[in-house]
């Protein structure tokens, strides 16, 4: 107590004539100079009832004496003002110290208390130390404190008017830690291979107990060249060295580090250490610029050779946009407003067609060929032999204008068979007979399924003349008389044009037909039908074919052109139940009847078997070769076994005997009775 | 067997066989190929590892609640009312210092630990049911507090392992319960912590589990202190 009133600086001094061991207490300014007091303070006395009787006096006097002089000088004093906690912080969670913030002293000493009281005890206890942690501050040391315990402390103020009581504060040591900065910071230059970096290296604080577990504690790191501002930070964990590289050759860096319980406060960053790198060569930063030097060298070559070669380069990157050009066609012409003659190049030989006259361009045609082998015919069939191979070679089928029951492949599979088998038959109808009747079933049938021709079946299918349909990859056949030829074998076509190109192939297809190969034609006609299943696979229109079969029965026919003696003719029997038509050859008359069977009936080139049992006959063009057109009729077939008549439009022309050895006339079905008269 | 013929039977022994054999084989292959002092500690030291990041875990998140709980409910820290609570684990004796706690025995340690995990289990589920009926509360916070509640299930299975590894290599002593001392039942069957507020629940439980964490990181560094302590 005594001790705390000398703090407080009083300059009066009382004249205590009664102790004898006055105290001289220091005389220093007075607010009166006439007003002097002189208040000895009264040294504790060894025996304790005479100190506590002075002390009692002493401070009932100061009271008084202070009242007189608040009342003497006119100055205002209060009790003091409210104090305020303002931190508690312990370094180790083993102790914890506590400061405050004094309020307004109110002009007169003012001492302060801190009393605290533990969770769930009303037992109250004042704080044990108020020196060792400073001014306005009390530390709580170990045996004090109590972790995980509630503290409620409050601080007060006293002063001679009042006191003052401050808010009160609940605090928990574990959540209060705030540890040193760490020590021992060292900091060394290493080198791997021929970089440095910064190994550093520091200690946990002193006063934390990490190495029993009862803290834990983590470190950052940080650093800074000595001319910057900012610093670079690093957290480092639980860890107690760091390793910093890319320094700065010849640069001198500062560190420091500091630290932080798992709950808690960050300690102060601990003083700066200093260290200088050595000069190094840095490579990296020269292979850099190296880098940059070449590139731009680089770049300004190709700046100059894009620079050089500008025309060329425009012309390889955005190639000019060709015009819209067409052959033939004069652009001035037509601006000059001859529009006739400017679309004159365009006009080919046969386009527009001049003729008004389509029913010319038809090829109506019926072939059916009875298998005869001649002599005449071996030349041709020889050309046609290679002919034929190469082109059953091909796959695909390109020539859509085939009819479908009619297969040149088919032809040449067929005839190949039969060429073991037959190799002499003088008369078809000899073979004919032989077969049997089951022969003739089997080879000829024209499946109505295979052939699409339902579509057909309902219009008129007309031929268009070669000059529509070449094909390049097919070489005309000097043989071939040009369109009569081509136009059979062109297909029936309703509404689009098919190249009839393959079809002069189909007689090298039947040149297959040897000799031997007497009977072979009719086989072939039943092959060719039969091998429309095959067909059907790889032709995808049916006018295809329709196109084929139809050049398959004029290569039929074609094959027995060359001498109308030696054609044979099939004389339609009957339709089988499985809507074949069966053939009958018919002995052919050499040189005889051929004018007479022209002039008296009307043949039309079998065509397929439609879906309806109806046969399709094609109408042929026989302009140029003296061949008249027959008419296409569908024969429709209610009946199997009815023979019904068909109409013809226009006779047939009969093929020129003359041209007995280019010339592919077909056999012709009279198709009113499907028999061929005899010759 | 119908389905099944001897040579197939034969393969399968034979496979079971070789499965065996390297079974054993994986199991004698022991991290310490040379007895190195302390080596054989390392599978506990590791186990000790998880448990303490476990707890760190759960102390996070109780810690998160609790200021979250401050923030919306609890405007003025400095409430004297505050005073006045009481925990329901506060029946448990637990070193309040540093000295304190490493002069108690392992086993006792262990045992304390044990005991404030049951403690808290039955109190933590229903605070979390009490938290997903209230609907100021955001998803957020039901998670963690679902997530805290299963945590202290997990966390004492982890502990009990931990137990039982230390009672195999003879550190400790078999008296390490598993279902704890009757005070710990006591205390989980007392109706105490239902009359205490979520708030008071929420601060008291933070408290605990830093005790747990840090008794958990004493007694590691008791039992294996080369083991990064």
């Amino acid at each position: 107590m005594n001790e705390k009133i000398s703090r407080m600086h009083f300059f009066f001094v009382v004249k205590h004539h009664r102790s004898k061991d006055l105290s001289r207490a220091q005389i220093s300014n007075f607010p009166h100079p006439h007003l002097s007091l002189f208040v000895f303070f009264s040294v504790p006395q060894p025996s304790l009832c005479g100190a506590t009787m002075r002390k009692a006096e002493g401070g009932i006097l100061l009271r008084l004496l202070l009242l007189f002089m608040l009342h003497a000088t006119g100055t205002s004093y209060s009790p003091p003002g409210k104090p305020t906690l303002t931190r508690c912080r312990s370094p180790e969670k083993e102790t914890f110290t506590c400061w405050w913030e004094p309020g307004s002293d109110g002009g007169l000493p003012t001492k302060y208390a801190l009393y605290y009281r533990k969770e769930n005890s009303d037992k109250v206890f004042e704080c044990p130390d108020y020196r060792t942690a400073g001014e306005n501050s009390c530390f709580f040391n170990k045996n004090d404190t109590s972790v995980w315990v509630n503290y409620n402390i409050t601080v007060v103020a006293t002063n001679a008017l009042g006191r003052t009581f401050s808010d009160p504060v609940d605090i928990d040591v574990v959540y209060i830690v705030k540890p040193n900065p760490p020590e021992n910071l060292a900091l060394t230059v290493l080198w791997d291979q021929t970089w440095p970096y910064l190994h550093v290296s520091w200690e946990s604080p002193q006063k934390a107990d990490t190495r029993s577990g009862w803290i834990t504690l983590i470190y950052e790191l940080r650093i800074k060249l000595e001319d910057e501002d900012e610093w670079e930070e690093h957290p480092a964990g639980q860890q107690k060295t760091f390793n910093i590289f890319s320094l700065c050759s010849g640069g001198k860096y500062l560190v420091q580090v500091r630290c932080k319980p798992d709950h808690g406060f960050w300690s102060e960053w601990s003083s700066s250490q200093y260290v200088k790198v050595p000069e190094y060569f840095n490579r990296e930063k020269s292979m850099w610029v190296l880098a940059v030097i070449f590139s731009a060298f680089a770049l300004f070559i190709i700046t100059w050779l894009i620079h050089m070669n500008c025309h060329n380069l425009k012309q390889c990157i955005l190639p000019s946009v060709p015009g819209p050009k067409i052959k033939g066609f004069d652009e001035q012409l037509l601006k000059d407003g001859k529009s006739m003659d400017a679309f004159s190049s365009l006009v080919g030989a046969n386009f527009p067609p001049t003729t008004t006259n389509y029913e010319d361009l038809l090829v109506e045609y019926l072939e059916v060929f009875v298998p005869e082998e001649r002599e005449l015919m071996l030349e041709e069939t020889k050309e046609l032999h290679n002919d034929s191979l190469k082109f059953e070679n091909s796959t695909s089928d390109c020539d859509s204008g085939r009819g479908s029951c009619d297969s040149h492949t088919l032809l040449i599979d067929k005839s190949e068979e039969e060429k073991g088998q037959q190799p002499d038959q003088q008369s078809s109808e000899i073979k004919m007979d032989g077969k049997g009747q089951d022969e003739e079933d089997k080879y000829l049938t024209c499946s109505p399924e295979n052939v699409d021709s339902h579509q057909l079946s309902s219009e008129k299918v007309k031929t268009w003349p070669s000059s529509f349909s070449p094909l390049p990859e097919y070489s005309p056949i000097p043989l071939q008389q040009p369109n009569s030829h081509e136009t059979s074998k062109q297909p029936c076509l309703s509404d689009s044009l098919f190249a009839a190109g393959p079809l002069p192939s189909h007689f090298p297809h039947l040149g297959h037909n040897t000799k031997d190969e007497i009977g072979s034609s009719y086989w072939q006609f039943g092959i060719s039908n039969k091998q429309l299943h095959l067909l059907h696979q790889q032709m995808e229109a049916h006018q295809q074919l329709q196109a084929h079969k139809n050049a398959s029965v004029s290569n039929i026919g074609h094959l027995q052109l060359p001498s109308v003696r030696f054609t044979e003719y099939v004389e339609v029997q009957r339709v089988s139940d499985q809507n074949m038509v069966i053939l009958h050859p018919v002995p052919s008359h050499p040189e005889t009847s051929y004018p007479d069977w022209h002039q008296t009936e009307e043949y039309s080139k079998v065509k397929c078997v439609d879906n309806d049992n109806g046969l399709l006959l094609l109408q042929r063009e026989g302009v140029e070769e003296g061949m008249d057109m027959c008419s296409y009729e569908e024969l429709p077939e209610s009946d199997p076994s009815k023979t019904t008549n068909t109409t013809f439009t226009s006779p047939c022309s009969q093929p020129a005997p003359s041209v007995q050895d280019e010339r592919v006339v077909g056999g012709y079905v009279e198709t009113s009775v499907f028999t061929l008269p005899t010759y | 067997l119908p389905g099944l013929d001897p040579l197939s039977a034969v393969w399968v022994g034979i496979i079971c066989l070789v499965f065996s054999s390297r079974l054993s084989t994986m199991k004698a292959a022991s991290i310490c190929p040379n007895d190195q002092t302390g080596c054989h500690l390392l599978p506990l030291a590791n186990l000790f590892d998880r448990v303490i990041q476990h707890s760190a875990r759960m102390h996070g998140i109780s810690d998160d609640l609790h200021s979250e709980f401050e923030l919306y409910f609890l405007p003025s820290k400095n409430q004297i009312g505050r005073v006045s609570r009481n925990c329901h684990t506060s029946t448990i004796l637990t070193p309040n210092g540093k000295e304190n706690a490493q002069r108690i025995a392992r086993e006792e340690l262990a045992e304390i630990i044990l005991k404030l995990l049951v403690a808290w289990r039955d109190p933590l589920w229903h605070f979390h049911q009490s938290m997903s009926q209230h609907d100021e509360f955001t998803n957020f916070s039901s998670n963690k507090s679902l997530e805290m509640s299963d945590m202290v299930h997990e966390l004492r299975k982890g502990v009990l392992k931990v137990v039982e590894k230390m009672q195999m290599l003879g550190i400790i002593s078999n008296s390490v319960g598993d279902t704890g001392s009757p005070e710990a039942l006591l205390t989980s069957d007392s109706a105490e912590w239902r009359f205490m507020k979520d708030y008071d629940l929420l601060y008291c439980f933070r408290r605990d589990s830093n005790k747990i964490q840090n008794y958990l990181k004493i007694l590691k560094c008791r039992i294996v202190p080369k083991h990064g302590c």
